[in-house]
């Protein structure tokens, strides 16, 4: 059932001219001397779906809220479709939020809940009952529409918070780690739903987690936040494979770390000696963070080539099983590595086994050291 | 297990001790306090509800308890507001002298209210009792609604508002809803604390806005009339009522509601 007509088209990246959302220069300061968010800018395009990704205290909250309007900016803009938001106050916004405890009103049923936005804006009766049925069916939940959400589970409330912020048609819907109460298996399947959900109406979304799994597996983009700076704003897998700091490295999946010196044409790892890398950034000199990936790394036999591989040796400290693979941790010389080895090639492996590991060197990323 | 049953109903037993004597009192055929009754007839109940000199009192209190609940909440409610949200210079001394009137002993209290209100000619004035009730019943109305507050989830106000409610709306709709059994308690609590309350009440009531438990008090010292045990009797079941019957209409609500399967 599509409760929007007209709005299952997905407004297409490329129909659009340009961003939808823009955000220019985004500072808050709650005290006027610490910043919060310290300097953000973002284009985001219209029916796109973008994660917020970063740890507490990083600043995308914070975001989030100036862009709902709940905060105000300290300095900065927000443009949403050609029109500045900042002074226009939360409730003539038309942005749909979910709210990370569902924020449900305790004294409505769910399709009161869903039908108050209608109300607000003043729709006849008979509308606001058809389309807060038909919301309510998009989620799943046509026959649920006289419980009260303390009658309703975690999902079933989540989905009504969801139907909620969207049944006003909303120019842009904002979720706010609105899956982190829910137990995995729950949560795994409301991804899939919101998913497609945002397929069905095409809705610029904006998705506030920590959880880096969520952010890689539903986005279009991904922008990375630490200490109130976006670091890297770019999509899933440019993230994961060419992360733009080292922060973004290290929180976005597991990694290893080498510090390396660049000279033309060369980089000096510490610990691994002289490489020529094709690596477009290892052509300049200065200090880098090299960036290898433990599911990279590979257990090296006598014989094969060593051709444009890293080969070293490896000792085994510690070993975790996962069952489809398995994490070696250990040092090479004066390195500590991490490994993730598939379990079939790793059943004869223990602790302080002596072993050979190798490398492409194609997988290795460079990012400038700070 | 034993023990601790025994234990439960001899406490049971001492806490309702002075009912088991009032209420039989008051069917009492004796001209005074007098326990076993002797006889008993509804002659006191006849008596009560026929003399204007008893039934003016209980008007009284029930008005200015009412009047007291009015004004409490009206102070309150605000007060409640930009002490649990607002953060101010002096809001720890604002607190404090939210909770004087429950730290100040009441007979303290009467003695200012009885040399101010003379001075004020609000004296032996309902206006005066509702002044003064309203003061006393300030610190625990305060504490129930500041509670409420506290645990009220500003979400749902932010919810509220992405929706489209306006400030004024939003707490219409939502905030006041959801904290309307908080203030029913508040206020519940102001009304019974001006109705129970009897130090400031002599002092300062008089003839004119007489409540009853200054008249009852009255009747004790100077007559010991029997009347005053038909009183105790009618306010306890009135009391009892009050908490009973939420019980039974959620009671019956359960039994309507598994008559109609959803």
């Amino acid at each position: 059932m599509n409760a929007f007509p007209g709005r299952i088209e997905k407004e297409g990246r490329q129909g659009v001219t340009g961003s939808y959302l823009e955000i220019r220069d985004l500072v808050k300061s709650y005290d006027g001397r610490q910043q919060a968010v310290r300097g953000i800018s973002l284009d985001i395009v219209k029916g796109e779906f973008v994660s917020f990704l970063g740890p507490s205290g990083s600043g995308k909250t914070t975001t989030l809220m100036m862009v709902a309007g709940f905060e105000q900016p300290t300095a900065g803009r927000i443009i949403l479709g050609g029109r500045e938001i900042a002074p226009i106050p939360p409730h003539k916004r038309n942005i749909g939020m979910v709210f990370q405890n569902y924020a449900l009103f305790p004294h409505m049923t769910a399709a009161e809940n869903v039908g108050f936005p209608l109300r607000m804006r003043k729709r006849p009766a008979a509308e606001i009952a058809r389309r807060s049925a038909e919301a309510l069916a998009m989620v799943g939940l046509g026959d649920f529409a006289g419980r009260q959400p303390r009658e309703l589970s975690g999902g079933q409330q989540q989905r009504v918070a969801l139907a909620r912020a969207l049944v006003f048609e909303p120019d842009v819907l904002l979720l706010d780690e609105p899956l982190g109460a829910l137990d995995k298996n729950l949560r795994e399947h409301m991804q899939v739903e919101i998913k497609r959900i945002h397929r069905e109406l095409g809705i610029t979304t904006i998705y506030v987690t920590h959880d880096q799994t969520e952010a890689m597996t539903m986005s279009d983009r991904i922008a990375v936040f630490s200490q109130g700076v976006v670091e890297q704003f770019a999509a899933p897998l440019d993230v994961y494979l060419r992360p733009a700091t080292r922060f973004v490295g290290g929180f976005v999946g597991d990694s290893n770390f080498f510090a390396a010196t660049g000279r033309p044409g060369m980089l000096e790892i510490e610990g691994l000696g002289s490489l020529s890398l094709p690596q477009a950034a290892a052509s300049a000199s200065g200090r880098y963070d090299v960036l290898v990936r433990p599911e990279a790394i590979s257990l090296w036999r006598d014989g094969s080539t060593s051709a444009g591989h890293c080969v070293v040796p490896f000792t085994v400290t510690a070993l975790v099983n996962y069952g489809d693979s398995v994490l070696l941790m250990g040092s090479s010389g004066a390195l500590s590595l991490r490994a993730r080895i598939p379990f079939v090639q790793a059943t004869d492996i223990r602790e302080g086994a002596q072993l050979q590991l190798s490398w492409r060197h194609a997988d290795m990323h460079c990012i400038p050291a700070v | 297990m034993r023990i601790v049953v025994a234990l439960a109903l001899l406490s049971a037993l001492f806490i309702l001790g002075p009912l088991l004597i009032v209420v039989p009192m008051s069917f009492s055929t004796a001209k005074s306090f007098a326990f076993p009754p002797p006889d008993y007839w509804l002659g006191y109940y006849r008596a009560f509800f026929a003399d204007i000199r008893w039934t003016q009192p209980v008007i009284n209190s029930v008005l200015i308890a009412f009047a007291t609940m009015l004004l409490t909440m009206a102070l309150v409610i605000p007060a409640a507001f930009a002490m649990v949200r607002q953060r101010f210079f002096g809001r720890s001394a604002m607190n404090l002298l939210l909770m004087m009137p429950m730290i100040v002993p009441h007979i303290v209290m009467a003695l200012g209210y009885y040399s101010y209100f003379s001075h004020l000619k609000i004296i032996h004035s309902p206006l005066g009792v509702v002044l003064a009730h309203t003061c006393l019943s300030v610190p625990v109305c305060y504490l129930i609604i500041a509670a409420a507050l506290k645990g009220f989830d500003r979400n749902l106000e932010r919810a509220a508002m992405n929706l489209g409610a306006g400030p004024l709306r939003t707490f219409w709709e939502v905030t006041f809803p959801v904290l309307r059994p908080g203030f029913l308690v508040g206020g519940l609590f102001a009304f019974i604390h001006s109705f129970d309350e009897a130090v400031v009440a002599i002092f300062i009531s008089g003839q004119a806005a007489s409540t009853l438990p200054r008249k009852m008090f009255d009747s004790i010292r100077i007559e010991a009339d029997p009347i005053v045990s038909v009183v105790s009797t009618l306010l306890f079941a009135a009391v009892l009522l009050a908490v009973l019957s939420p019980l039974l209409w959620r009671a019956i609500r359960q039994t309507q509601m598994k008559a109609v399967p959803a």
